[in-house]
């Protein structure tokens, strides 16, 4: 039998963002000081780190030192996670706007997919919305009915990571650590490019502009 | 008295029928008048249940009897809290001063009415701040879900943060000293103002304390949903103003964000171990079903006819590799010699050139080859040595052949 240490390890070397709803034991052993002093030696040999994001609420392994190869991976990595970016805001957006929730969506949250489907259909304006993001490469829907678009949608949004079905026969999804991540991302181009993000919002908020 | 009772009892009647109509006002703020006779409104106006702000307004509800509601239902809307302590401080000494003069004076009857009075007044106070902070933990722990949006929530935050330092000042201003002097030496006083009201306004003082940390934690998440859905629509609006717009290649830096530097999936699943005798039984297990499933989905396979053409058969050579005609000539000169002669010696003279190790396995492979008649004729020995330290190991040197 593997160990806790053991299985959370192998989980970091999977790839693995471990978070509380994810996989809540792994990260409770994580947030232990003594328990990542225990892990760390088999990671460095890897040439990889704990690494965490959004306030501890996310764990990850990331390298240590960045040679030709590391950076060849990440540069790669990184045109990924950017050309991701946008499907992934318009679809957080229209999850808010469709479930009249004035909460984005984060960790823990939960989805009813019957639900937002009902929504959506019911409004041709999010109708729309759903067909454009689900046609983004990420999602790959070539469906022309907006059932199929969703599903697939949502499907993906499992495989990446983002979201999570813990009962296979109930259709609610749960928003991961992984979303808290991606607002870490947003935050962290706000910030680094300075393109003041909220600033810009507000700006249109006021100006009565319709989002 | 009785007089009053009975207006009471009248007062409570009216209540109770013309509940729907209390109701209605305390839910919607304002009566339909159309929906109900004259004649009851008309009552409840003259019980001072409903009023008319202003001739041109609907009726509305008193706010005592909206308080009386919104107390006894545990309504989370009501926000408003009537906590004058300094005003109910002054009250209660007044009357504590009313008590201690009319014990001295020995009109015990008239006293005892005071200490009702001012008992009535401490329990009062005690529940009135009970029920502030009651209040103030429901909409805490509904997350003042009675408004919908953060904005909203975010003011209705700020209103009970305003409100409970309020109560504090309110409760600094209590000095139990000031209470202990009015109190004196009487034990029932001393009861009453010390003891309850002390020990109710240290929990209360508490309580407080924590609900303030509570609401500043739920600011903060407030704010991080406001700030999380502007950063979303800003994003969407830079999107949409500066369609090709890429963030730098945060890779190159020479520190790279460790947000960015997620190394990709490393592990594989592992493989079996067939030379494992404690997996054996589940790797059979995991064999059979494999096998079964193997049958199971087996497709048919029909014959075909396919086409040939004869001809003649190509002839089939063996050629012996020379590795193999290298052992047999060293074979043959043992015979020849009838001497014992190392694999290795003759492997020198003769200045062969194969592996030493080859050479080895393929004499004693040759050996072994051998019919067992012709393998009489011949004697093999090792020269070697066991493993220093692991025993069931012998390694093999060179290879005496001889004749017996």
């Amino acid at each position: 039998m593997l160990s806790e240490a053991g299985r959370v390890l192998s989980r970091l070397l999977e790839g693995a963002y471990i978070c509380q709803v994810s996989d809540e034991e792994g990260w409770r052993f994580l947030k232990q000081r003594e328990n990542q002093n225990q892990i760390k030696p088999h990671l460095d040999v890897l040439n990889r780190q704990l690494s965490t994001a959004a306030d501890g609420s996310v764990f990850y392994a990331s390298y240590i030192s960045i040679g030709e190869e590391e950076r060849k991976h990440l540069t790669a990595q990184f045109a990924e996670t950017t050309s991701q970016l946008m499907p992934l805001v318009e679809w957080l957006v229209l999850v808010q706007q469709a479930t009249q929730s004035d909460v984005p969506l984060a960790m823990g949250s939960a989805i009813r997919l019957s639900e937002l489907q009902q929504i959506i259909e019911d409004t041709p304006a999010f109708r729309e919305t759903l067909e454009k993001i689900a046609r983004y490469r990420l999602f790959g829907s070539t469906s022309v009915n907006m059932d199929g678009q969703l599903k697939q949608v949502f499907k993906r949004l499992t495989d990446l990571g983002y979201l999570l079905k813990p009962n296979s026969e109930k259709q609610i999804y749960l928003a991961t650590g992984k979303i808290e991540y991606l607002y870490e991302v947003i935050k962290f181009i706000d910030e680094t490019e300075g393109l003041g993000l909220a600033e810009q919002a507000e700006a249109a908020i006021a100006q009565g502009s319709l989002l | 008295m009785s007089q009053i009772i009975e207006e009471g009892k009248r007062l409570l009647n009216a209540l109770a029928r013309h509940g729907d109509i209390i109701m209605q006002a305390y839910a919607n703020g304002t009566v339909t008048e159309r929906q109900f006779p004259a004649n009851a409104l008309e009552q409840l106006v003259r019980l001072g249940v409903l009023w008319r702000p202003d001739a041109s307004q609907p009726l509305r509800l008193k706010a005592v009897v909206r308080n009386l509601l919104e107390g006894s239902l545990q309504d989370e809307r009501n926000r408003v809290m009537s906590t004058n302590v300094v005003a109910a401080l002054s009250g209660l000494t007044t009357l504590a001063e009313h008590y201690k003069e009319s014990l001295l004076a020995q009109r015990f009857a008239e006293s005892q009415s005071y200490l009702n009075e001012l008992t009535e007044h401490v329990y009062q106070l005690s529940e009135a701040l009970g029920n502030s902070i009651r209040v103030l933990f429901s909409r805490i722990n509904d997350e003042f879900g009675y408004v919908s949006s953060v904005e909203a929530k975010i003011r209705e935050n700020q209103l009970a943060q305003e409100q409970v330092s309020e109560l504090l000042n309110q409760l600094e201003c209590f000095q139990f000293d000031q209470l202990s002097q009015v109190a004196g030496n009487y034990s029932e006083l001393r009861h009453l103002l010390v003891v309850t009201l002390q020990r109710r306004f240290a929990k209360a003082a508490q309580e407080l304390s924590v609900v303030q940390a509570r609401l500043l934690a739920l600011l903060g998440r407030f704010r991080e949903f406001q700030g999380r859905t502007r950063l979303l629509k800003g994003y969407l609006l830079h999107q949409e103003q500066h369609p090709d717009f890429a963030p730098r290649q945060y890779i190159n830096m020479t520190q790279p964000p460790a947000l960015f530097t997620q190394a990709p999936p490393l592990l594989a699943e592992a493989k079996a171990d067939v030379f494992n005798t404690e997996h054996e039984n589940v790797l059979a297990l995991i064999a059979v079903s494999v096998g079964a499933h193997k049958v199971r989905v087996k497709p048919k396979t029909t014959a075909v006819a396919q086409k040939f053409t004869l001809e003649e058969a190509s002839s089939v050579t063996l050629n012996d590799s020379e590795i193999k005609v290298a052992v047999e000539a060293y074979f043959e000169r043992v015979i020849d010699s009838g001497q014992t002669l190392s694999a290795l010696t003759y492997f020198d003279e003769k200045q062969l050139d194969f592996d030493k190790e080859v050479w080895l396995y393929q004499v004693i492979g040759e050996y072994d080859g051998l019919t067992s008649t012709d393998k009489a004729f011949f004697a093999l020995e090792w020269e070697g040595q066991t493993d220093p330290v692991f025993t069931g190991n012998y390694y093999i040197e060179d290879i005496l052949l001889g004749l017996r």
